[in-house]
């Protein structure tokens, strides 16, 4: 045939159209070609410089998007002078591209915990899913939530306003739903590889890092000296923090995995031996377990212990061994941890020892609060130079008192002595919580750093014995907060599965780049940009007053209820970009190995633009790909979207620069859809937007009797959006935004219509928050005669004398409409050419008494449109947001 | 009966010919210059001679050169070969300058009266068109170009009869042929001066084009900043309209033609064909991609044909003298003459029109006659923002497309800007970078956003915040937006850039390394001071300051407040003494 041609790309023989580009034909073939400015849906344009191939035998580089196959073409898509132009292109836009790819807290946040997501979703009501977003980094979400020192509530924007939002407690929120409901707390395991590894310690990073390997399909065995899973959250947090109850529950969802725990049993560099031996791999996660010392005279007295020691033996149920006067030494977490304890141990007077002021402390700042109404008597700027004694028995505490100098290199004011003003205070017990260190015994084998950690590769975790990896407390920088040590943890078994995999030392860092977010906005800029938001009430979760707590170890913060959580949630700004996990920038960037900085320069003029109801605008997103200008004009005629301006200066905005909303944009959405960064951005189907990985389901538009093939987004139950389908070049606006997700409800129906509606407006009432005074319904056109005045009589009982109407607006549905309605039907997977979906349509609701004039429900406060479900034999309904938008239509 | 005659193109104007037009005007109808008959023409090329008047006696042409109404006057009262009246003779120097040039396309500017049509069929105009229309096949006078090797003159130096043999051969009834009058660069003026100067002999070279490819509407796309082109070639339009050259059934050959101007707004990239298309039918002026090219699918997706008004003004002269008149002059790739718009420190600059093959010192030193204020050659950048600068050892190349490409320059347009040892090549280039980024459509990456970069490390190497591995970056980001850009603007930006670094890397290498600027140019970079020694304390320094940063008593050496120096200069230009230097 003469239309036929026959080229080669990458060296695979393809065969084309006459007509066809070089990227549809790499397309056809599977082979990936990236882009920016491309759509089948629009004109080729070739601004982005991201499509270039080569071509044997030509000299220069050729856009791919607009370039016919040719007979006895060779091209190839990756060469090293395509991948260079690709990436100085990708880094040009980049340069001039600006926002929050990921937010601030998920950015400070060690383990890389998707805090926006987890938070937007428990703001939706969707705790099941927050809780699966939380668990696909880390299983311990009840147990970290209670004591994570939340570096992210530190980054939290919101604080900006009023208060940062409570990451870590949202955190223990869901954590605690999923072990209320254990059945849905089990992640997906793959298939088993046969390989085994063997974890010692089974603390937080020991339990994370068993916790990936198992999901990968190893099998993992946990050791640990202790006779209880947990290390230190168990056996260095008290149990009013953390109780014991909790940590085991999120253990034995561990453990139901298929996790194999091991307890009481340390090791020793013989029985090291052996796990080398009879395991693929062995990962070290023994922790920071020793007390580091002062080393100041008196300090081998009796009644002198470590901080961790001391809270070891109380989680043991051990004789603490102190007396009715304690000093607890330090200013961290553990001190507080420590003196707090004393107190519920029933000490009488309890001091806390810091050479600085409150503000330098390094412990929570609530921890330190909660700490001094329980009676802790706080000393500050006062430094223990020596321990007294009398007999080898400690009797008091020498302290040298310290003034403030000037900052040090890190800008903390340095403690200086006083001279000649001391403080004696007499005392019974000194328990000193300056620090923790490591004393990795058995494993002497290893390479160790000069203050005793095991040396681990800060990429691959592998120690200096081939197939032995090291992380958390015990490794190269030593203690730090337990989320850091699971950060590590999800690294290593990444590192691990590929060593597994049979590829040694190749792991790279699995975080993606975390590009372009901006500097850091100062409290100003971020008051200005939400100006919208006024300072609400912190909420404060229910808890036991000091005295109340004091006295016990019973855990007295009590947790969010669903509301509290659900408000705290809804306080998110929102800071990652929605589009992070569609963003064709961010995606290609990573890809090539951009360096965005490399070129950094001005930044375009930009704004957000937020006027519409359904679209938001980020110009400083925007790369100029011109795809919502063309699409706008070529596709939908509307040209209500321009380029304006000239060279570097030139910008997208709304025809004669009147805000989008004044302009003839018909909300169809499909610019949104077509946007490859997140410049354009549809307003979310859940009342909280929240950037999440997506899955797509193919579905069938049931607004109107067209039946346009859809595709619905969404995040493991919560629906996200509708977009058309692949083929389908854009949808309507009903199509595009009429359903949103917490409106979004399927009744099985059967007959029984009133059953279904009613169960409907129940729901609604009981969910959403509603004007519900003045409804109107719209019944879809994919109903018989006598489904729509079922219907329509079920939904005036239900609602009383409301306005019914047809959202298809009196469209009848003939010869060319029914057979692509018929044959939509059909690709759907339903094989009858139904009349019950797609026959009846405007005609029969007509018959049925139906409005066809969408006018009648202009005075409604809001629509619920009934539709059928095409899968499935159920009545759904989709609350049409705003009553306004068909008056626009 | 004198003839008397003023040079009224823009330039001519600007240095006062109105006035001395005006004057001279007023003293014919007061009666006191008798026996005389005014009229204008347009530009001869010698712009530093403006405002230039000839006086036409019945058997001689004399030239007065930087007239003014005094000059007027003189003629009235003392009369020509009065001794006060040759002290405005134009020198034989000039005059030889202007015999060694040759001129075709230029040939009658500023020697016919560009308003009446008379004058142009006088000198032969139509001619070309009547022998075209009395029997030549369209692939008659295709072959005639192709014999004559004429390129494109608006830069890129394409075969024209390739052109309009593609056109001509597009399948389609409707086609168009389009004057790319949108003359852009900085320093280039020569389609200016030939629309103003002789608007039919562009006319007639568009009706032969036109006849060629079969087009029965033409349009020529004159940038607005010209509104004397405009004006002269409209009033041409119609006068051609008129005499049945132009419009139906011309010279009742049956080849029927209409043309009009469109006014371009501005936009530098339209001189760029597809972006000019775009511009024409209504569209923001863009690139398309190519293929498919205009003669394919041009203005309104009709086979389309774009050349410039110098090529157009070519064809008149090709079709009378035949294409081999025309291919006995240049070298072997490049034939014919070209004209030039010889600016910048220049003693003679203007427009000159030379064959192919001469050299760059020629037209420097012996039409262009050196360096102002004798200062050293430093080098020229030709083609304007698209083109490149050659430096002072390639003077000798021969002007030809093949051998001024192998600088790193092009032909182009026709901007030749001259630069002595003051001009920083750094700023220059920067300079240039600034002009493109602003004038980038912004359709595609590399162009708006590579060039913006790279202006911007420039601009920072200028400033003295240069850091190493900014050169590497700059030649990176030259190559990235050589090849990826979408049209001519974007592909041919980085050329000055790239044309300094090779020729003059160590003046970026000392803006970064030593924070010097060796021309001693870049503001950051320098400071003034008064050298004691040889400061008389005359005050005119100090007097001059704009902002009063020169102290000292009469008769005392001054001083330089660093502080308050704005580095104007201000103060070194006026000292009389030479005891002002920068450091």
């Amino acid at each position: 045939m003469d239309n036929v041609i026959n080229l080669k790309i990458n060296g695979k023989e393809v065969t084309a159209v006459k007509g066809q580009t070089i990227l549809q034909v790499a397309k056809e073939n599977g082979i990936d070609i990236p882009n920016m400015c491309y759509s089948e849906k629009v004109k080729v344009y070739g601004a982005c410089g991201v499509c270039v191939v080569e071509a044997k035998g030509m000299p220069k580089l050729m856009r791919s998007c607009a370039t016919m196959a040719a007979e006895g073409m060779d091209i190839e898509t990756e060469t090293p002078r395509v991948v260079q132009a690709r990436k100085v292109a990708l880094e040009l836009m980049l340069s001039d591209h600006k926002g929050d790819c990921r937010p601030p807290c998920v950015k400070a946040c060690p383990a890389g915990t998707d805090c926006q997501g987890y938070v937007g979703l428990i703001a939706n009501g969707k705790f099941d899913e927050a809780n699966k977003l939380v668990k696909d980094k880390f299983p311990l979400p009840a147990s970290i939530g209670r004591v994570c020192p939340h570096p992210c509530e530190q980054k939290c924007r919101r604080q900006a306003i009023d208060d940062p939002v409570q990451i870590a407690f949202l955190k223990r929120f869901v954590g605690d739903k999923a072990l209320e409901s254990a059945s849905s707390c089990t992640p997906d395991i793959a298939a088993d590889t046969g390989k085994k590894v063997a974890v010692i310690g089974g603390g937080p990073a020991g339990l994370s890092a068993a916790y990936h390997l198992r999901r990968m399909g190893h099998g993992v065995t946990i050791f640990d000296a202790m006779p209880h899973m947990g290390g230190m959250l168990r056996y260095g947090i008290p149990e009013y923090r953390l109780p014991n109850t909790v940590v085991d529950a999120e253990v034995k969802a561990i453990e139901n995995m298929g996790v194999k725990l091991v307890n009481n049993t340390k090791i020793n560099a013989e029985k090291f031996n052996e796990l080398k031996a009879d395991y693929d791999a062995v990962l070290v996660a023994i922790g920071a377990w020793t007390s580091s010392k002062m080393r100041i005279p008196g300090e081998d007295a009796k009644g002198v212990m470590g901080g961790i020691d001391f809270l070891r033996k109380l989680a043991l149920k051990e004789e603490s061994g102190i007396g009715k006067r304690v000093a607890v030494v330090g200013g961290g977490n553990t001190a507080m941890d420590a003196c707090r304890s004393a107190v519920r141990a029933g000490a009488e007077e309890v001091y806390t020892f810091y050479r600085r002021t409150r503000e330098e402390m390094p412990a929570d700042k609530v921890e330190v609060n909660e700490a001094e109404e329980e009676g802790v008597i706080f000393k500050f700027l006062c430094n223990p130079v020596e321990i007294l004694s009398k007999d080898g028995v400690v009797c008091g505490i020498k302290a040298q008192k310290m003034e403030l100098g000037e900052p040090d290199a890190s800008g903390r004011r340095s403690p200086v002595p006083v001279e000649g003003a001391f403080e004696i205070v007499e005392l019974d017990t000194v328990i000193m919580a300056i620090g923790q260190g490591t004393k990795a015994e058995g494993f002497e084998e290893l390479e160790l750093t000069r203050k005793g950690t095991i040396v681990a590769d800060e990429k691959t975790y592998m120690t200096s014995v081939e197939g032995v990896f090291a992380c958390g407390d015990a490794t190269n920088k030593g203690a730090d907060i337990a989320i850091r040590a699971i950060g590590e943890a999800i690294n290593a078994a990444a590192s691990i599965n590929e060593y597994l995999g049979g590829k040694k030392r190749t792991f790279a860092e699995t975080s993606q780049y975390d590009l372009y977010s901006s500097v850091e906005p100062t409290f100003e800029q971020i008051r200005e940009k939400h100006s919208d938001k006024a300072p609400v009430q912190k909420i404060v979760m229910s808890h036991d007053n000091a005295e109340e707590r004091k006295t016990n170890f019973n855990e007295f913060m009590h947790g969010f209820t669903e509301d509290e959580a659900i408000r705290e949630a809804s306080k998110c700004l929102e800071c990652g970009c929605m589009d992070y996990y569609e963003c064709k920038l961010i995606n290609y960037a990573n890809r090539y190995d951009c360096q965005p900085g490399r070129l950094a320069g001005s930044i375009h003029k930009a704004g957000i633009e937020d006027c519409n109801e359904f679209i938001i605008r980020d110009t400083a997103k925007c790369v100029l790909c011109g795809l919502c200008v063309r699409a706008c004009e070529e596709v939908t005629g509307n040209t209500a979207l321009g380029l304006v301006g000239r060279g570097f200066d030139t910008i997208v905005a709304p025809e004669m620069c009147l805000a989008l909303d004044k302009s003839k944009c018909t909300a169809c959405g499909l610019c949104v859809s077509l946007c490859p960064t997140g410049a354009l951005t549809e307003k979310p189907a859940m009342k909280k937007a929240v950037p999440l990985k997506q899955t797509r389901e193919e579905s069938v538009c049931r607004f109107c009797t067209n039946g346009c093939k859809t595709e619905v987004v969404k995040h493991g139950t919560a629906l996200l959006k509708v977009e058309p389908a692949e083929g389908v070049v854009n949808l309507c606006h009903n199509g595009r935004f009429g359903v949103c997700d917490d409106d979004f409800a399927y009744i099985e129906c059967g007959s029984d219509y009133e059953a279904a509606v009613n169960a409907i407006v129940e729901d609604i009432k009981a969910t959403v928050n509603l004007d519900l005074s003045k409804p109107a319904v719209a019944i879809s056109a994919l109903h018989t005669e006598a489904e729509a005045k079922a219907l329509m009589a079920a939904c005036k009982k239900a609602l009383g004398d409301v306005p019914v109407f047809t959202l298809s607006g009196g469209k009848k549905l003939s010869g060319k409409d029914l057979e692509l309605s018929n044959e939509a039907n059909k690709q759907n997977g339903k094989d009858t050419v139904s009349d019950i979906y797609f026959g009846v349509s405007a005609d029969g609701l007509a018959k049925a008494g139906v409005s066809s004039d969408m006018n009648v429900a202009k005075n409604s406060t809001v629509i619920l449109a009934f539709g059928e479900d095409i899968d499935e034999k159920t009545l759904g309904i989709s609350v049409v947001k705003l009553p306004n938008v068909f008056e626009k239509l | 009966m004198l003839r008397i005659v003023v040079g009224e193109g823009s330039c001519g104007i600007a240095a006062g010919a109105a006035k001395v037009y005006n004057r001279l005007e007023s003293l014919i109808n007061d009666g006191v210059l008798k026996d005389c008959e005014l009229s204008v023409t347009g530009c001869i090329g010698m712009c530093y001679l403006e405002p230039i008047v000839d006086v036409y006696t019945d058997n001689e042409r004399i030239t007065f050169v930087k007239t003014d109404e005094k000059f007027a006057e003189l003629l009235a009262e003392k009369g020509l070969g009065s001794e006060e009246v040759n002290a405005y003779l134009i020198p034989q120097a000039d005059v030889d300058r202007l015999d060694k040039q040759t001129r075709i396309a230029l040939r009658n500017c500023g020697n016919i009266n560009p308003e009446k049509i008379e004058d142009y069929i006088a000198a032969g105009g139509y001619e070309a068109l009547k022998k075209v229309l009395s029997g030549m096949s369209q692939d008659d006078v295709i072959n005639v170009i192709k014999v004559s090797g004429l390129a494109g003159r608006g830069g890129a130096g394409f075969p024209t009869w390739f052109k309009w043999n593609a056109a001509k051969s597009s399948p389609g009834e409707e086609k168009y042929l389009i004057c790319n009058a949108d003359e852009g660069d900085p320093g280039a003026f020569m389609d200016r001066a030939v629309i103003e100067s002789d608007p039919h002999n562009l006319i007639e070279g568009m009706l032969i084009g036109a006849y060629a490819i079969g087009a029965k509407e033409a349009v020529v796309y004159v940038r607005a900043e010209y509104p004397l082109a405009i004006i002269r070639l409209t009033n041409a339009i119609k006068q051609a309209e008129a005499k049945g050259y132009l419009g139906e059934n011309i010279m009742g050959s049956g080849f029927s033609c209409k043309m009009r101007i469109k006014a371009g707004a501005g936009a530098f990239v339209c001189g760029e064909e597809t972006a000019l298309i775009e511009s024409l039918e209504g569209q923001r002026g863009m690139p398309r991609l190519k293929p498919p090219f205009p003669a394919q699918s041009g203005y309104w997706h009709k086979p389309s044909n774009i050349n410039n008004v110098e090529t157009f003004a070519n064809v008149p002269w090709i079709m009378a003298n035949g294409g081999e008149a025309f291919s006995s002059m240049g070298t072997e790739d490049s034939k014919g003459t070209k004209v030039f718009a010889l600016t910048g420190k220049i003693k003679k600059g203007g427009l000159v029109e030379i064959p192919m093959g001469m050299t760059l010192r020629e037209v420097i030193y012996d039409i262009g006659n050196g360096i102002k204020d004798d200062k050293e050659f430093k080098a020229v950048q030709m083609g304007g923002p698209s083109g490149g600068c050659i430096p002072k050892d390639l003077l000798d190349t021969v002007i030809d497309y093949k051998k001024l490409g192998a600088t790193g320059a092009i032909m182009g347009s026709g901007g030749m800007v001259v630069m002595d040892e003051t001009t920083c090549m750094v700023d220059m280039a920067r300079f240039f970078l600034d002009f493109t980024a602003k004038e980038s459509c912004g359709k595609c990456v590399p162009c708006r956003l590579g060039t913006k970069r790279m202006l911007e490390i420039l601009t920072r190497i200028v400033n003295g915040e240069g850091k190493e591995g900014d050169i590497e970056l700059l030649e990176e980001l030259c190559l990235s937006i050589k090849d990826g850009s979408l049209c001519g603007l974007g592909q041919t930006a980085p050329n000055p850039v790239l044309t300094t670094l090779k020729y003059f890397r160590h003046e970026y290498e000392a803006h970064i390394r030593d924070k010097k600027c060796p021309a001693k140019q870049c503001k950051s970079l320098i400071s003034y001071t008064i050298i004691a020694d040889k400061c008389k304390g005359c005050t005119l320094c100090a007097r001059n300051c704009p902002v009063e940063a020169i102290s000292g008593s009469v008769k005392q050496p001054h001083v330089i407040d660093a502080e308050k120096c704005i580095k104007c200069g201000k103060c070194k230009d006026n000292c009389k003494f030479n005891a002002i230097e920068i450091n």
